[in-house]
């Protein structure tokens, strides 16, 4: 039986070797063990044996020493005694490597990218670079093998319609997840106007189903009407659920003796100089002595800020203002540094400004007042303005018998009025907060106390 | 050697045992009093083998320490305000609050950590003692480790490791009986831990764990071959601890109060004395002098302890990486 | 013109002057010492340097892992050579509970300046204790840099940020790039961590390779340029640190991308460098993240069953089709 001598593999790593030299001539009968030939692989020069006996053959094509051979590759044969050789020329020096073998491993399974609404599929890319080209891409047809829109349909949309509307671009970029774009649509929530309130953030599904909800058509009758619900609607309703959702409101009601004050007010009003400038109103006497309170109580001009509290340094005090399109909060920055006459000053304009729409408000509002007197409403639970802490309401200033001293049985005509301080729990328990009332209601009795500054 | 440094010599071993005694009886208290936050095993009856061993060590030879590794940090000269305040879990500790009882750190005094983990010890001082040989310096490696370490592969690895290449290491094991509760002689057949030693070809000692003098003496020979390249050495010091394996823990069921009581009269802090008075090295005196000395460092130390601040919790991912 | 040397090579001359430069630097392993190492990572060196700089080891990993954790704590600077990676699972609570933790355990004040090297992957019928990679693990535990170089020149490179550096270092040589040749020059350098490598610029979609998938995916992107489809090829060099910058910059270009890992897909880097890229890169994604990985299985003997388990050139080529028809 002839026997191939091949390039034997020496290490884990051996790819090649080089045939250093013969130890053992043409013709030479060889044992089993006999050192035959010498190989240099890449860590030293080892001596290879025979695994058979016989006569060694090396053929005169074979590769001469000093050549780089592949671990398998043909250098030499053993034959019997008698035998010829194989009929075969030695071709053999082809690489015996095993053929390469295939792989079974391949990247996860697609899942199929229709959907529910019969709208095709878009990969955020794509949706991103066909609102910055302007391209309405729900009629495009996807390219992706599942259906799915990808950037290079945008892009030839946009090559095949150069008068693409362009001229209709939606407001803003609207950044937006899968998700919240497939509930956009099924909600049938308007994504334009959406991402206009949303200032660049990306929309999620929550945003889509807030917004959804805000519009819930729940009836369709005959005698219903209609109307979009605004921009400012939309922001107070935001901020009211908001408040109701998060706050642990709390409502204190305190009957105030306001005599005092009511005289006080006239008695500004009354001075002639005053002609030329703004008198202090009410709010503004309110805003006052209110921000002196604060000082006091510092606790209740905070708000809650993650696990912390931020206490504010100054009390900048909104009051709430009613305009044609709704509800506004104009706010005086600092109140406890300034003026009754600054105050009456700027508030004038604020109110103006909120009822013209040309409030520019700059700064957030650490207190806030809100005054229902003028139609006659006494006592009412305010709903607190985020992030603050508090709001206090205001009710009607009424003339009434009042006892003033239960035992003379002595009874006067007073002005009184309810204050109606809402209070979030979570920053501040009852009692303080209720002290903080009663320092205002000591204030509206007494306003030497507050007006010496 | 003269009589005054005998006595010298003894009042200094007896006050460190003090000191650990105090601290730990410190660490007790506070435990009970809600001030450390998580494990605490204390060293309460052990304090003669740190005592001993440590007794010849410089800050540069390297410690390698266990779970109940209060005393070694003590020993090897941590002060007691920064291990209090590391139990109780504040930036001044010796760790800066991040390791506790089980993770005392003080590189600067040659405390190379206590460790949560049985065994891992045995192998790092033996790679202490690899690079004071390869860095051509005296110092030694020292592993302490208790009874449950013995069977662990560390013990092997580390102690075959250490004779093959006759590395600067003195493996201590501090033989309390109990591996948390199960006993070592549940746990092992042949009990001979200085025959173990031998057989890893390194001289083996079996001590009185509660004699600091016994432990000194032996200590201070091995680490002398240590240091002039004369190879590891395993001291066994069979002591106990009287306390319960942690604080807060029961106390009953693996062991009875009598052999605790037993071992109360055998009280290395006691004994000491005992030994000193009778041989009249020492009087009364020399003692309460001590006495009030450490009393007033370890009050010291729980104040400054209670009074230092947490860690700023912006700190939690500084120092993983070197940069 | 610059030299040729193999990937091996250059490692070793790395290793070489560093050890020359640093008498602190010794090297533990099985046969490191007159025999050379068994993938001929030390040849000559114990020549020059002697047994207590090239330390032959007893067969206890744990056992001298532990030791040349507490070497490192002391002034030393070890290099642990496992010849195979797979030997390194027996030391795994020396390295997770003692090596990686040292440094913040002691707030910064001791260092852990040790080298684990080993040679990872699949290839020559090794089967399945001598095939294993296992470097998501050490990505997942803090306290670990993890480099796999791929070429000669980062392999001399980023050792040598290894061994200068004072963190524990995996440092893992993909057995079938140990005798790829390429340029390295003669001239000291070193590579710093948390680099990717860009290696082929291109514009349609982004493919990460790692280890010895990067040369597959090369050899695909040839095929690929030649009918017209440019693929941008990046090798993160580094797995901790990882470049996720370079991998979003190169998406926001390509708007598609793929991940080829020899090793197995769950919780491994391609799932992390995935959920990155959607957290960073979300509305740059023209096409889902996806990943082709070798099989989830112990690595089989037989050549046919060991080629099925792993990427090869046919699979690769046929994923970035798949990436591009989406």
């Amino acid at each position: 039986m002839v026997t191939e001598i091949v390039m034997p593999r020496l290490g884990w790593t051996m790819e090649e070797g080089v045939l250093v030299e013969w130890l053992k001539n043409d013709g030479d009968t060889v044992k089993v063990g006999d050192l035959i030939f010498t190989v240099e692989s890449d860590k030293a020069l080892n001596e290879v044996e025979a695994f058979e006996n016989g006569i060694l053959h090396i053929p005169p094509d074979a590769p001469p020493p000093g050549t780089t051979i592949p671990v398998g590759g043909l250098l030499a044969y053993l034959v019997q005694p008698g035998e010829a050789l194989p009929s075969q020329k030695s071709t053999s020096l082809a690489s015996p490597k095993m053929a390469e073998q295939p792989s079974a491993v391949a990247t996860s399974a697609f899942q199929s990218a229709s959907k529910s609404n019969g709208l095709p599929a878009i990969s955020p890319r794509a949706r991103r670079i066909a609102h910055e080209l302007g391209i309405e891409w729900t009629a495009l047809t996807g390219s992706g093998r599942s259906g799915r829109i990808v950037e290079r349909d945008v892009r030839a949309a946009l090559q095949s319609q150069p008068s693409a509307p362009i001229s209709t671009p939606e407001p803003q970029l609207v950044e937006i997840s899968p998700v919240a774009r497939r509930a956009a649509e099924e909600l049938g929530v308007d994504l334009a106007s959406l991402s206009a309130k949303m200032s660049g953030k990306r929309i999620t599904r929550e945003d889509v189903e807030r917004a959804a909800e805000f519009r819930a058509p729940v009836s369709t009758s005959a005698d219903e009407k209609r109307i979009p619900v605004s921009r400012i609607r939309s922001v107070i309703a935001e901020r009211m659920s908001a408040s109701a959702h998060t706050t642990a409101p709390v409502t204190l009601t305190t009957e105030v003796d306001a005599t005092e004050l009511v005289k006080l007010r006239k008695q500004l009003k009354g001075d002639s100089s005053a002609n030329t400038r703004p008198v202090p109103s009410y709010n503004d006497l309110l805003a006052k002595l209110c921000a002196v309170a604060l000082e006091e109580h510092p606790m209740l001009n905070a708000r809650l800020d993650g696990d912390e509290i931020v206490m504010s340094g100054a009390a900048h005090i909104g009051f709430a203002v009613d305009t044609e399109r709704g509800l506004l909060v104009p706010v005086i920055r600092d109140v406890g540094s300034k003026s009754l006459r600054q105050i009456a000053a700027e508030s004038s304009v604020l109110a103006e400004n909120a009822r013209s729409g040309t409030l520019k408000s700059d700064v957030a509002s650490t207190f806030t007042i809100t005054n229902l007197g003028m139609y006659e409403i006494d006592v009412f639970t305010p709903i607190i303005n985020l992030p603050e802490c508090a709001i206090l309401g205001v009710g009607r200033i009424q003339a009434k018998q009042v006892v003033i001293d239960a035992d003379a049985e002595k009874v006067a005509i007073r002005h009184m009025m309810f204050l109606s301080l809402t209070f979030d729990h979570r920053l501040v328990d009852g009692a303080p907060a209720a002290r903080f009332l009663q320092r205002i209601k000591q204030f509206i009795e007494q306003p030497y106390l507050w007006l010496i500054g | 050697m003269s009589e005054e440094i005998a006595k010298e010599q003894a009042l200094t071993l007896w006050r460190q045992m003090l000191m650990i005694r105090r601290t730990e009886e410190q660490l007790a208290k506070s435990y009970a009093g809600g001030m450390i936050p998580g494990a605490c095993h204390t060293y309460v009856g052990e304090e003669a083998v740190a005592t001993g061993v440590c007794a010849h060590l410089r800050h540069e030879d390297a410690v390698f320490s266990t779970h109940r590794g209060h005393g070694h940090a003590l020993a090897k000269g941590v002060p007691p305000r920064e291990v209090i305040a590391e139990l109780f879990g504040r930036v001044t500790g010796c760790s800066r609050g991040r390791g506790g009882s089980m993770h005392l750190f003080s590189p600067e005094v040659g405390m190379m950590g206590t460790s949560g983990i049985v065994g891992p010890c045995i192998l790092q001082a033996t790679g202490a003692g690899y690079s004071f040989k390869l860095l051509g310096k005296d110092n030694v490696g020292v592993a302490f480790f208790g009874d449950g370490a013995m069977n662990n592969g560390a013990f092997h690895e580390g102690l075959n490791l250490a004779a093959i290449w006759d590395l600067p290491v003195i493996f201590v094991c501090e033989d309390n009986m109990y591996a948390t509760e199960v006993p070592f002689a549940y746990a092992t057949k042949n009990q001979d831990v200085a025959a173990r030693a031998r057989t890893y070809g390194m001289p083996g000692y079996s001590l009185d764990g509660n004699d600091v003098l016994a432990v000194s003496q032996a200590a201070s020979e091995a680490i002398q071959r240590a240091r002039s390249g004369g190879g590891p050495s395993l001291l066994h010091c069979k002591t106990y601890r009287t306390r319960p394996h942690a604080e807060g823990m029961r106390d009953a069921g693996y062991r009875t109060p009598q052999e605790v009581e037993s071992w109360k009269q055998r009280d290395p802090i006691v004994t000491l004395k005992a030994k000193l008075l009778a041989q009249n090295l020492a009087e009364e005196g020399d003692f309460e002098e001590i006495e009030s000395d450490i009393k007033a460092m370890v009050d010291e130390a729980a104040e400054f302890a209670k009074n230092s601040p947490y860690p700023d919790p912006a700190t939690a991912t500084e120092h993983i990486f070197s940069v | 013109m610059m030299r040729e040397i193999t990937y091996t090579t250059a490692a070793r001359e790395a290793l070489a002057e560093e050890m020359a430069r640093d008498p602190s630097i010794f090297v533990v392993g099985e046969g490191i010492g007159v025999r050379g190492g068994n993938f001929n990572t030390t040849q000559g060196l114990y020549e020059l340097y002697g047994p207590m700089r090239l330390r032959d080891t007893p067969i206890v990993e744990r056992g001298f892992v532990g030791m040349c954790t507490g070497a490192a704590m002391t002034g030393s600077r070890p290099v642990v050579d496992f010849m195979f990676f797979d030997f390194i699972l027996d030391s795994f609570g020396e390295l997770f509970n003692q090596t990686s933790k040292m440094q913040y355990m002691s707030s910064g004040r001791l260092k852990m300046p040790i080298v684990l090297r080993g040679c990872i992957g699949i290839g020559g019928s090794s089967a399945t204790h001598h095939s294993g990679s296992y470097y998501p693990i050490f990505v997942h535990i803090p306290g670990f840099r993890v480099v796999m170089p791929t070429n000669p020149y980062d392999a001399k490179g980023l050792f040598k940020t290894a061994l200068r550096g004072d963190d524990p270092v995996l440092f893992l040589e993909h057995k079938s790039l140990l005798n790829v040749k390429g340029h390295v020059p003669e001239e000291d350098y070193s590579i710093p961590f948390g680099q990717a490598a860009i290696v082929r610029e291109g514009t349609q979609a982004t493919v990460v390779a790692l280890g010895s998938m990067v040369r597959l995916v090369e050899k695909a992107s040839e095929t690929l340029a030649n009918e017209g489809i440019s693929i941008e090829i990046i090798d993160p060099r580094t797995l901790a640190p990882l470049d996720i910058d370079t991998i979003l910059q190169s998406v926001h270009k390509t708007g598609r991308l793929l991940i080829v890992d020899e090793t197995f897909a769950p919780c491994g880097v391609g799932s992390e460098i995935s959920s990155q890229v959607m957290e960073k890169g979300f509305d740059d994604l023209d096409a889902p993240v996806m990943r082709l990985n070798g099989l989830h299985t112990p690595t089989p003997y037989s050549p046919a069953l060991e080629a099925a388990v792993v990427p090869n050139a046919q699979t690769i080529l046929q994923s970035i089709r798949d990436l591009l028809a989406e």
